[in-house]
């Protein structure tokens, strides 16, 4: 019986041990390379020190820790991971296998996508090893009402491990009209996003009241307490104006009408728009409302210039509007997160100046979702999202040398560079093969 | 009398209207991409009749010829996308899983939209296609972007057109959707395998009937005459080719050993997710991958789409196009490039080719366009940077020797948005 207590003992020590090595953070000094802090000006043949997942200090000379892993940057750049703030990471499962986005129903604002995450999603790997580190990832887009958004950062064995901040804003889609049912029209959408929101409004009165009564009668509080209502509960925090409401737009009538109901409600409002952005950037920036820009690469109508919204980015900054990219393309179920610097480089090439560009990828979405304190720059204090690449972020030709998430080295590889492996072997084998 | 004057004067006029466009141009002093014959810096580059008649670093330009300064911009072949859907007004006969009677010239629309706003990224040739609907879809059409011109003079005079097949997914989902067949992979290859064994026999029919008639038979008459089987038809005679869209590596096998077996010229597989697992057999069998850098996942069949892929074709030898098959992407092919060199160990000409000449081979226009060389259409782009440079921007759009996109003419940047 000893024998085994103490062998179970050891066991444990054992798993104790193992567990905190793996928590334990790697110091990594990254040095000669050009560092592109994003806020503040470059450094040339810069150091970058990360201690216990943070970076610790950003210099000119920076001498290594002992312990220091010592990563040589030279002829390249370092960046802050770039931040993708509307995407199905974690969720995108297998074609096939059923989505689990977009519940059905019209109003779903109690969906929290945390609840379906999965840490081995591949569009993990494929999205992280391209230098995005961080993303926003969304219960659905498709209904009125959609669900919770979770923040993650793309690194950790378990869905707890990744996320950074739960709830992290409510999906409202302006567009979303269903035939044949209601809302079937676009009034019909205002209308009952409206009716939504007095409800929650209520709701929360309400609550309040009860609140205060409990604390009158402590022994009746269980009758004084309304009846819990889920759907009312996700959106309780919205119209507190604790929760960002982010509105889905596609035309210019979608954003007029997201406008105004921020407005009305007090929201803290987002807007995300594939077009018609160029109208409203004056009245954006006066009631400095952020955008998520994912019309870049939207086709103008036939009497519109062919680079209206190639240029788009351009006005936004023009105007001081804050905003950030999103290139969902075909929805945010396209897996190609990875394509954010695409619209970047378009806009750049379209008057845009690059440096607005590319905070437009990396601080500028971290402080629309409220995480800009933690990510979206390289500063001293941040948690080490860094990525090493061969050339500026917005040439479509960098390569990403090394990612580094929260302090940890990543493995360049994902179940793409494993396919491009086994069938580069097997190619060359039967070309071997038939020249004998 | 009169009458005869004003349909004399309307001749002239007409003339002088061809005379007008005749198309000499010459642009000078900018960085020349031949694609073939290396880089040429400060050169001059000279068309006349449409045609590259003059280029190089030391060219005199005939007097009376319109010339363009292009010092400091980059001068390269008009770009050409091989698979997409735009200047047509319509795009499947989802009717039935085979009707190669369907021929996509009937629903070109020259004044279409998308010709002007794919212009502006300097793509000057296209093929548009039939959609994938169907196991034998229409027969493609590969046109040259002239905007709001005849239908006539967009399309390519001279080359074989090419018919649209289809397999996996798509079909099997439509018919197999509708409780009919092809509702399988194996349906759909009965489908087609069908269709040409007929068109064997209806060929054969036809044969036969021309060599009696040659002989002066008498008293015979000649078979019926059914548009699916004439299409099928002229694949057999090699008067027309095949682009066939596929995505998994067993159907791209499948489709070459198909086509094998009924002597038909496989010249693009479309789509081409698992191109690189099958390299070595699309290289012997020359037929060129057309398809995208980085889509992955949006289905089953193109989940195993992988970036890295183009280094394995490249190396195995095959003739590799990037395609669009998006009226969106369509519009910045050379974007599209610069990510294979993110990708792949590769020289940056071969990322070029992938745009420009690549995709010439694959339409059997290599003596045409694709690269500028004298003797060559007059398809040029012009471009502020280099082309597999991130922030180049299209300044102008020629195609033989006319210009049909002009920056300063059409951007935001230079005429806002109201005018």
């Amino acid at each position: 019986m000893k024998k085994i207590n103490s062998v179970l003992a050891f066991m444990v020590g054992l798993f104790l041990v193992t567990g905190l090595l793996a928590q334990a953070q790697d110091t990594i000094l990254i040095k000669n390379g050009k560092i592109m802090p994003v806020v503040g000006n470059p450094i040339a043949n810069g150091s970058l020190l990360i201690q216990k997942g943070k970076i610790v200090k950003i210099g000119t000379d920076i001498s290594a820790p002992a312990d220091a892993k010592i990563i040589d940057a030279q002829g390249m750049y370092v960046y802050p991971g770039m931040v993708a703030p509307l995407t199905a990471v974690g969720v995108t499962g297998y074609p096939g296998a059923g989505s689990d986005t977009d519940e059905v129903g019209v109003s779903t604002p109690h969906m929290d996508v945390y609840d379906a995450l999965n840490p081995e999603d591949d569009c993990i790997d494929v999205t992280r090893i391209d230098g995005v580190t961080t993303v926003m990832t969304v219960a659905g887009t498709r209904k009125v009402i959609n669900g919770k958004t979770v923040i993650l950062n793309l690194e950790g064995s378990l869905a707890e491990n990744m996320v950074m901040k739960r709830y992290a804003a409510q999906i409202f889609n302006m567009g979303a009209k269903t035939q044949g049912k209601y809302p079937s029209t676009f009034m019909g959408v205002n209308t009952l996003i409206r009716d939504k929101l007095n409800q929650a409004q209520l709701y929360v009165e309400k609550q309040k009241k009860a609140q205060q009564k409990d604390k009158k009668k402590k022994d009746q509080a269980e009758d004084n307490q309304e009846k819990r209502n889920l759907e009312m509960e996700a959106l309780a925090p919205v119209v507190m104006g604790k929760v960002p409401a982010l509105f889905m737009t596609s035309d210019e009538v979608q954003i007029r009408n997201a406008l105004e109901i921020i407005k009305e409600y007090k929201l803290k409002g987002i807007i995300y728009a594939r077009d018609g952005i160029l109208k409203y950037v004056m009245r954006l920036a006066k009631e400095k409302i952020p955008v998520i820009w994912g019309g870049t690469t939207t086709i103008p109508q036939r009497w519109e210039p062919f680079d209206l919204n190639y240029h788009a980015a351009a006005g936004l900054a023009a105007h001081g509007v804050l905003f950030a990219f999103n290139e969902s393309g075909r929805g945010p179920g396209s897996r190609n997160v990875r394509r954010q610097p695409v619209p970047a480089s378009l806009s750049v090439a379209y008057g845009l100046s690059e440096e607005e560009a590319i905070k437009a990828i990396t601080i500028n979405p971290a402080k629309i979702l409220g995480i800009d304190d933690q990510v979206g720059s390289l500063e001293e204090g941040k948690i080490a999202n860094v990525i090493i690449c061969s050339k500026s972020l917005i040439q479509l030709s960098s390569r990403i040398h090394t990612v580094i998430i929260k302090g940890k080295i990543i493995p360049m590889t994902s179940f793409q560079t494993r396919l491009r492996d086994m069938y580069k072997k097997v190619v060359q084998e039967r070309i071997q093969k038939q020249k004998k | 009398m009169w009458r005869k004057i004003i349909m004399l004067a309307a001749v002239v006029m007409l003339l002088v209207a061809v005379g007008s466009s005749a198309q000499d141009l010459a642009l000078k002093g900018g960085m020349i991409l031949t694609i073939t014959q290396g880089t040429i810096e400060n050169g001059t580059i000279v068309i006349q009749n449409g045609k590259i008649t003059a280029l190089g670093p030391n060219v005199a330009v005939p007097p009376g010829i319109e010339v363009i300064d292009v010092s400091g911009k980059f001068v390269m072949p008009g770009l050409i996308d091989t698979h997409t859907h735009i200047a047509i007004t319509d795009g499947n006969e989802a009717t039935d899983p085979v009707t190669p009677q369907i021929w996509m010239r009937e629903a070109l629309d020259p004044s279409s939209d998308a010709i002007r706003k794919t212009l502006a990224g300097g793509i000057t040739t296209v093929k548009t296609m039939h959609g994938s609907a169907n196991v034998i879809g229409g027969v493609n059409v590969t046109i040259k972007l002239k905007y709001n011109r005849p239908i006539e003079e967009m399309i390519v005079k001279g080359v074989r057109h090419q018919l649209k097949m289809a397999l996996g997914e798509n079909p099997k989902r439509l018919y197999g959707g509708r409780g009919r067949s092809p509702s399988t992979r194996m349906g759909n290859a009965y489908v087609a395998r069908k269709a040409f064994i007929e068109a064997r026999e209806y060929k054969a029919k036809w044969d036969k009937y021309e060599k009696d008639k040659a002989a002066g038979k008498k008293d015979i008459s000649p078979p019926k005459k059914d548009l699916k089987m004439e299409t099928l038809k002229m694949v057999l005679e090699k008067k027309l080719s095949v682009d066939c869209h596929t995505y998994r590596a067993e159907e791209i096998i499948w489709i070459i050993d198909f086509c094998q077996e009924f002597g038909i010229d496989l010249l693009q597989l479309s789509h081409c997710i698992d191109g690189y697992k099958v390299a070595d057999v699309m290289a012997q069998a020359k037929v060129s991958f057309g398809g995208w850098v980085d889509w992955w996942g949006y289905k089953e069949e193109a989940y195993d789409g992988c970036p890295y892929g183009f280094k394995i074709m490249h190396d195995a030898g095959v003739n590799i196009v990037i395609n669009s098959d998006s009226a969106d992407e369509g519009r910045y092919p050379y974007l599209n490039a610069a990510k294979v060199l993110k990708y792949n160990d590769m020289p940056e000409i071969e990322a070029l080719k992938m745009i420009t000449l690549n995709a010439a081979v694959s339409l059997e226009m290599e003596d045409r366009i694709g690269s500028l060389e004298v003797g060559k259409d007059g398809d040029i782009a012009v471009f502020s940077h280099h082309p597999l440079d991130s922030t180049t921007r299209c300044l102008m759009t020629i195609i033989e020797g006319e210009i049909f996109f002009d920056f300063d003419k059409e951007s935001i940047m230079v005429k806002g948005v109201h005018q």
